[in-house]
């Protein structure tokens, strides 16, 4: 519409030029169509046919659906099923124990930032973007490899006779834990550092010159100034292992079933597309309050930003 | 109240040193930033830390408050060394340049993060705070958060902070920097009084002359790394010990004469002594300078500019030399003052007011 309004809005005033004026100064609505049109596509649409999906019956006759009638059974027949609470308990301890992890691993990593020099400060920015930039798929098999029957860890701890066969790792809850506390670490250490290295380093100085020691400067002034960090380090890393399929696919086995594998195993194997998108949208729910939670826990205990009107 | 010693040179020491600092030094990498510094400081004493940016001063006060090791030399505090004692050990209360108040507690949690950190009860916590917050008068703020509060309030909070811990040395790293022009003056007089009230021994630093004049009992001129000299404000402005002292310091006039037998003929013919030989330069305050008619004496010049500040006239006199002299005067009401371009005589009014340094 814009590039049509442009050849008769030269030289001659009226409502394509101004148009165009509109267009060029950036006023209005007009910036944000692009990403209006984006969002659509790649988020509002596919929303719309998951509800749609997840609240009708649907007849499906080669590759095509031929008829969908509303209906609520398959969200009532999710929530009736035992398998779903079993397998969403899962994620959800899962998700969680992860993001503790990480929170509890990246943590300290995060403080080694702030009081370490110049190169430890590079050293820990490389280990920690570096794993980024490699693909989750290929971590995760690194960690086949590590965790397997003839493993890294295995084979040491035969070597130093600790064990004398080789223990199940693979395929078990805990390596699907150990890969995901690892593949989301960074996501939890950088909006640590983020946060963390942009505090005064007065304020550190000012608390030991107050009589805190290191462990006291850590509790009462830098672990409350970087609960904005955490906030952001815990949701993103929840998000990320609450929905992730790859890891528990891998390394938990063809068996290992938790929210997104469940949602494959509906939509691939089984072609049940509203019990997928029932799925899907309780994933989104659910995920979505645990969210909130977090924010509203991180804006409590940063309720000190506010009112900075006197 | 105890003031400084009469001076660099015949230092006597009444009592023992509440802070001793003995020949410090500091480098950082191959940059030497302190050098030999040495100074006692005695109990209830202001003593100002006073340079330019880069002279010193800051890396000084931070190895006091032990945020960084001295290199060599002795830090000595009631006779205790100090440079193997901890940052939270040491009995130093730091007003940092920015105050550093924690953003994330209130006024009351800051003003008692020191006792909490010293495990202090509750119930006593509770009126020590109230008592420290009386004392700077921010009363009634307990529950705000420093962003909530003025320049001039934060600074007080700083204070109050500091104060609660019954630092023996109280050190101030340019409090009065963030806050403006206005409030800088009325807080200098004030902070200068409660420190004198509280009897507490400390050391201040800053860039500004004036500040110095005003809070310092002594002033310790300082000049990459070393300390020029300390003394009273009073000594530092009238006898400064070095070129570089009397140029920081005040307005100066600075010529090059010849030192013979012991004595130095000053342009107007009258003679000041010195232990010099040779070629020296001779440093006088505009004040000490008077302005007489063209054929009163011997060194003559003519008006270049002529300034009125308050009650002074300021006059710069070009010479025959080509030099220009800065001379004062007090403001007549009723004479006008002489117009640019008028001849005049300069005279020395008391050439023992006259230094004498190497060139």
């Amino acid at each position: 519409m814009a590039e049509a309004a442009l050849p008769s809005g030269i030289g001659q005033p009226g409502l394509g030029e101004r148009t165009v004026d509109a267009l060029l100064s950036g006023r209005g609505i007009w910036p944000a169509v692009p990403a209006i049109f984006v969002l659509m596509i790649v988020a509002i649409i596919p929303f719309m046919i998951l509800l749609s999906l997840g609240f009708s019956d649907i007849v499906v006759a080669r590759g095509a659906i031929v008829s969908q009638t509303l209906s609520l059974s398959h969200l009532s027949n999710a929530l009736s099923d035992p398998l779903y609470w079993t397998t969403f308990q899962r994620s959800l301890s899962l998700a969680l124990s992860t993001t503790a992890l990480c929170f509890v691993f990246g943590y300290p990593v995060a403080y080694l930032f702030l009081i370490g020099g110049r190169w430890t400060k590079r050293l820990i920015l490389v280990l920690t973007i570096a794993p980024l930039l490699t693909s989750g798929i290929v971590r995760t098999y690194a960690w086949l490899v590590i965790l397997g029957g003839r493993g890294v860890v295995n084979s040491t701890l035969m070597n130093i006779g600790l064990i004398d066969e080789p223990l199940r790792i693979m395929n078990t809850h805990w390596a699907v834990l150990i890969g995901m506390v690892q593949i989301h670490l960074p996501v939890m250490i950088l909006p640590l550092i983020a946060v963390m290295s942009r505090h005064d380093s007065r304020l550190v100085e000012a608390s030991e010159n107050l009589g805190a020691s290191r462990l006291g400067t850590l509790r009462h002034v830098i672990l409350p100034l970087s609960v904005p960090g955490i906030g952001t380090g815990a949701a993103l890393v929840f998000t990320l292992s609450y929905t992730t399929f790859v890891v528990p696919q891998l390394l938990g086995g063809g068996n290992y079933l938790n929210a997104a594998t469940m949602i494959y195993e509906q939509v691939v194997f089984s072609l049940e597309w509203s019990k997928g998108s029932v799925t899907s949208l309780i994933l989104m729910v659910t995920c979505l309050v645990v969210l909130v939670t977090i924010a509203l826990l991180t804006n409590h205990f940063t309720r000190w930003t506010k009112g900075r009107e006197g | 109240m105890m003031h400084g010693p009469p001076g660099p040179a015949t230092k006597i020491a009444t009592a023992a040193p509440v802070l001793r600092i003995g020949a410090v030094g500091k480098r950082f990498g191959t940059t030497t930033v302190l050098e030999n510094c040495s100074l006692d400081v005695s109990e209830g004493e202001i003593v100002t830390l006073l340079g330019p940016s880069g002279c010193g001063k800051t890396t000084l006060l931070r190895c006091v408050a032990g945020f960084w090791d001295a290199d060599g030399g002795a830090i000595e505090i009631d006779g205790q060394e100090m440079t193997q004692v901890a940052v939270n050990r040491r009995p130093v209360g730091v007003v940092f340049q920015s105050y550093a108040l924690f953003p994330h507690l209130t006024v009351e949690q800051n003003v008692g993060y020191s006792l909490r950190m010293r495990g202090v009860p509750r119930s006593e916590a509770t009126l020590r705070i109230a008592e420290a917050l009386e004392t700077v008068s921010l009363s009634g703020f307990e529950e705000r958060y420093p962003a909530q509060l003025s320049g001039g309030q934060q600074q007080r909070v700083a204070i109050a902070r500091v104060l609660i811990m019954q630092p023996r040395v109280l050190l101030l790293d340019e409090p009065f920097n963030a806050l403006d022009a206005k409030l800088r003056g009325s807080m200098q007089v004030e902070l200068r009084q409660l420190i004198k009230r509280l009897g507490l021994t400390s050391i201040f630093v800053t860039h500004d002359q004036e500040e110095a004049l005003t809070m310092s009992d002594r002033i310790a001129v300082m000049r990459a790394g070393r300390i020029e000299q300390a003394a009273t404000p009073d000594e530092i402005f009238d006898r400064p010990a070095t070129a570089y002292v009397a140029d920081f310091i005040g307005t100066s006039n600075f010529w090059e004469a010849r030192a013979d037998g012991g004595r130095v003929v000053l342009p107007d013919g009258q003679t000041v002594e010195t232990h010099l030989d040779g070629q020296a330069q001779v440093m006088t305050r505009p004040h000490n300078l008077h302005l007489g008619s063209a054929e009163a004496g011997a060194w003559k010049g003519t008006v270049a500019f002529h300034r009125s500040v308050g009650p002074l006239v300021e006059y710069h006199v070009e010479t025959s030399g080509g030099a220009t002299v800065k001379v004062a005067a007090m403001r007549q009401e009723r004479a006008r003052p002489l117009e640019d371009g008028a001849p005049v005589s300069i005279s020395v009014i008391d050439p023992t007011l006259c230094a004498v340094y190497p060139l």
